[in-house]
């Protein structure tokens, strides 16, 4: 990832944690990492660049800010962008995904395997080639499309592909279509990879991944439709954006259990049992957590008494210690993540 | 499952592959391995050494453990004997995904042919399990890398002799390309086998050997500019490094007139096989590759190889060429050689080996050392298995200077003044065919392209042009 995508990633006012963005990258699902990416409005990007190394951003960073595209805070942890940095930002025409709210409900990276895998089993199917190298992918993929193939398997399977494929990527941006066709392989088309796709265009190898989700997430979300011939290899690869164990620790505490209970129960730490509760409410709608039964009328106005400024900059240690004796970091976080989301419902 | 342990060799290959006849060596090698011995075959790229334990294999039952030394290249390998309708193949390997890995462990005692890498095979909970296969055959894939990296790069290689042991001794098939005299011996040795040599003649008379001198970097990229426009491809070009192979492709493709594109084990699985299939249909005409290019790939017109950096050895730089017109056809070999281009293969060599004050201060120390390092894991390998301080400090001194002997060989090549041939020959103790204007141009003579029949063609022009996306996709279907 380099230097222009990276300045995609930041904000003329918001001051945002280079470390963060890249764990996001990374998938590393820490409550910390979620809340960051959720602030900076960047969750969609959660584990879609796994492959990358700690530190992976570092020389990116130095460059924009070489570039005199964005400036560090004190302690060079948060980068903001510059006026050129802004101008820079626009005028790059870099392209923006319109399917990305989606993208934390799909598991992106096992579409896109599946998708590929399955395109040339069809395509060669429907050339009467037998004996062809498949693409290199994992087991699990091969197994499940091995078991996809012999489901569909029939004289139209090439027709019924090819109708589906056209239907979804004929939404979608004409770059987005091309480039989308372009990587597959199949009978006779070796498929190009990013890095050619990048040149070709003259977009960035990470542009060229952004467009390939895109398309994906397009037919993922055609494919729901039962007729369509891969909604059996791809129905499964809708996800909660929640953790599973995150998501029954939820569904406890809207029973009315406490967390002393449900941790006693589970046979986890009180400590874990917040971790899920504020991961849940970092990733789901404010409908969707029950914050009244865990914020209290009374703490909010507490906190609210004493908050000031941008939510980005509240410290916890920053709070009366009378009020932190009387509430655990939990809540003050809690109270951000909602007042977060509630800001973000005006905007 | 039936075994053909009866059947007649030919009738076999017959059967599995649909040949009539076996290419030189292979049918040595298995009637060794038949008779219960085991066998060092030293068969040149592209001579069908993957057929001699294929078909072993499919005569006989048990496993065939296979230990090979590319991780990233396993998997292809495992492809490609699926393709050849050896189902019952998995590999093993540090990159194997982790559920990936318990799938093939709960279907061990059903697999036909197992890949592993040393590191793998040396773990002793793996090797308690290689333990309760009936193995049929071991295979020391790449043999020479028991040699060419074993004491300062990956030391597994010299556990394979003790594995070998622990499992039993089972019959084992060494593979190689190249190796001289005394790489066979340490072969041998270090596999504690006397094992039947079977070995074909390194020569390969249809590729044309060329060293081209340069005074400098600049020079040796404008030369590889001019050469890359003017030979006929398809080709590959070999680097030292990752970057660079990357780099020279994209400003080749830019600037030569060529369709390039870079190769090697940083690539992610999808790439390398895309790359791969671009290069056997032809939409690409040249590879800038590291040496992990190569290994099972089948791509018989291969018209040019070119060495921008000098390799370690005669050996590494004898396989690598050998990838050139295993059709037959005219080929040529070409090395780019600077004054001080052995400088980079002597850092290469050095990097990885500490020196006396570093293995002293380990020795002493050994808890203080971060052994995520390099050396420093090497230094704990060695320490681990009861390897005394002087021992592993006589073993580094002798390995450096096999390894300063074996680049004074390459460098003599490069510099030789007479016949190439015949230097390189002499390496592998094998006698040159007498001199003549076909064999080679040393770094005193210009190379004539021409007159190797080997000039560009002008490219055709391609049908159409680019397509749009809809009719792309429907040619798919």
């Amino acid at each position: 990832m380099g230097p222009t995508d990276l300045l995609q990633l930041l904000d003329r006012v918001q001051p945002r944690r280079v470390r963060a963005i890249e764990n996001l990258l990374r998938g590393r699902r820490t409550v910390s990492t979620l809340y960051w990416g959720q602030r900076y409005q960047l969750l969609p990007l959660l584990n879609l660049a796994k492959q990358l190394d700690r530190g992976a951003l570092d020389a990116a960073a130095q460059q924009v800010v070489h570039q005199g595209l964005a400036t560090w805070d004190i302690n060079q942890e948060r980068l903001v962008l510059t006026p050129a940095g802004l101008s820079k930002q626009r005028a790059d025409h870099y392209f923006v995904p319109q399917t990305a709210d989606c993208w934390p409900t799909i598991d992106l990276i096992a579409v896109r395997q599946r998708i590929l895998l399955a395109v040339q089993v069809a395509s060669q199917f429907s050339h009467q080639a037998g004996h062809y190298l498949p693409l290199t992918t994992d087991m699990a993929t091969r197994q499940f499309v091995r078991h996809w193939f012999h489901q569909v398997k029939n004289d139209q399977l090439g027709p019924q592909v090819l109708t589906a494929l056209m239907t979804s990527l004929d939404k979608l941006d004409p770059v987005v279509a091309t480039v989308m066709t372009a990587q597959f392989t199949g009978y006779q088309q070796a498929g190009q990879t990013l890095g050619q796709l990048a040149l070709a265009y003259q977009r960035t190898e990470w542009e060229i991944q952004l467009m390939q989700f895109e398309g994906l997430a397009q037919i993922m979300g055609d494919a729901k439709e039962p007729t369509n011939p891969f909604n059996s290899l791809l129905q499964p690869l809708w996800q909660t954006p929640v953790s599973r164990s995150a998501q029954i620790t939820l569904n406890t505490v809207k029973q009315g259990q406490t967390l002393a209970q449900i941790a006693g129960e589970r046979r986890v730490k009180v400590s874990t049992v917040r971790e899920h509760l504020l991961e849940a409410a970092i990733m789901l709608p404010l409908a969707d957590f029950p914050y009244d039964r865990l914020l209290s009328p009374a703490a909010r106005s507490q906190f609210k008494a004493v908050v000031s400024g941008p939510v980005d900059d509240w410290q916890y240690t920053g709070l009366p210690e009378a009020l932190q004796r009387q509430y655990e970091f939990f809540y003050f976080r809690l109270y951000a993540i909602w007042v977060g989301k509630r800001g973000a419902l005006h905007d | 499952m039936h075994y053909m342990t009866n059947e007649a060799l030919t009738t076999s290959l017959q059967r599995v592959f649909g040949y009539r006849k076996f290419r030189p060596g292979q049918q040595a090698a298995l009637e060794a391995l038949e008779a219960g011995q085991d066998s060092l075959a030293i068969l040149p790229t592209g001579a069908g050494k993957t057929l001699i334990y294929q078909l072993y294999g499919y005569r006989h039952a048990g496993c065939t453990v296979i230990v090979s030394p590319l991780l990233s290249l396993m998997a292809d390998q495992v492809d490609r004997m699926r393709l050849t309708g050896f189902r019952c193949s998995a590999a093993l390997t540090s990159q194997t995904s982790y559920a990936d890995r318990q799938t093939i462990l709960t279907q061990l005692d059903q697999l036909q042919f197992l890949f592993l890498s040393p590191e793998m095979l040396a773990q002793p909970k793996m090797l308690a399990q290689i333990k309760q296969l009936t193995i049929s055959l071991l295979v020391v894939d790449e043999a020479h890398c028991i040699v060419q990296w074993g004491p300062d790069f990956r030391p597994e290689y010299l556990l394979l002799g003790a594995i070998k042991e622990k499992l039993g001794n089972p019959l084992t098939l060494m593979l190689t390309a190249t190796a001289g005299k005394a790489t066979r011996q340490e072969i041998a040795k270090q596999l504690r086998s006397r094992p039947t040599v079977v070995t074909e003649s390194v020569n390969r008379a249809n590729i044309f050997l060329d060293v081209d001198r340069v005074n400098d970097e600049g020079e040796k990229k404008a030369r590889l500019q001019t050469l890359v426009g003017q030979l006929r491809g398809p080709g590959v070009v070999y680097f030292s490094s990752k970057q660079l192979a990357t780099d020279t492709a994209e400003w080749l493709q830019a600037t030569a007139g060529v369709k390039a594109a870079a190769y090697h084990a940083g690539l992610s699985g999808e790439d390398r096989f895309k790359i791969q299939q671009q290069f056997m249909s032809g939409e690409i005409d040249l590879i800038c590759a590291t040496s992990a290019f190569g290994m099972g790939i089948d791509k018989n017109d291969i018209r040019y190889v070119i060495h921008y950096h000098l390799p370690g050895d005669l050996e590494s730089y004898a396989q690598e060429i050998g990838r050139a017109g295993r059709d037959g056809q005219p080929s040529v070999a070409i090395l780019l050689y600077a004054p001080g281009d052995e400088q980079l293969p002597l850092a290469l060599g050095q990097a990885n080996r500490p020196d006396e004050d570093e293995i002293a201060r380990y020795y002493a120390q050994p808890t203080k050392f971060d052994d995520t390092e390099p050396t420093v894991h090497l230094l704990a390998f060695y320490r681990q298995h009861g390897i005394s301080q002087a021992a592993v400090q006589e073993l580094f001194v002798k390995r450096e200077r096999e390894r300063n002997r074996a680049l004074a060989g390459m460098v003599a090549y490069a510099r030789e003044d007479h016949c190439l041939r015949q230097r390189w020959l002499a390496a592998f103790d094998e006698q040159a065919p007498e001199h003549s204007e076909g064999c080679c141009s040393p770094q005193n003579q210009p190379l004539a392209i021409d007159r190797l029949g080997l000039e560009r063609q002008t490219p055709t022009q391609e049908n159409g042009g680019p397509v749009d996306w809809q009719t792309q996709l429907a040619r798919l279907f």
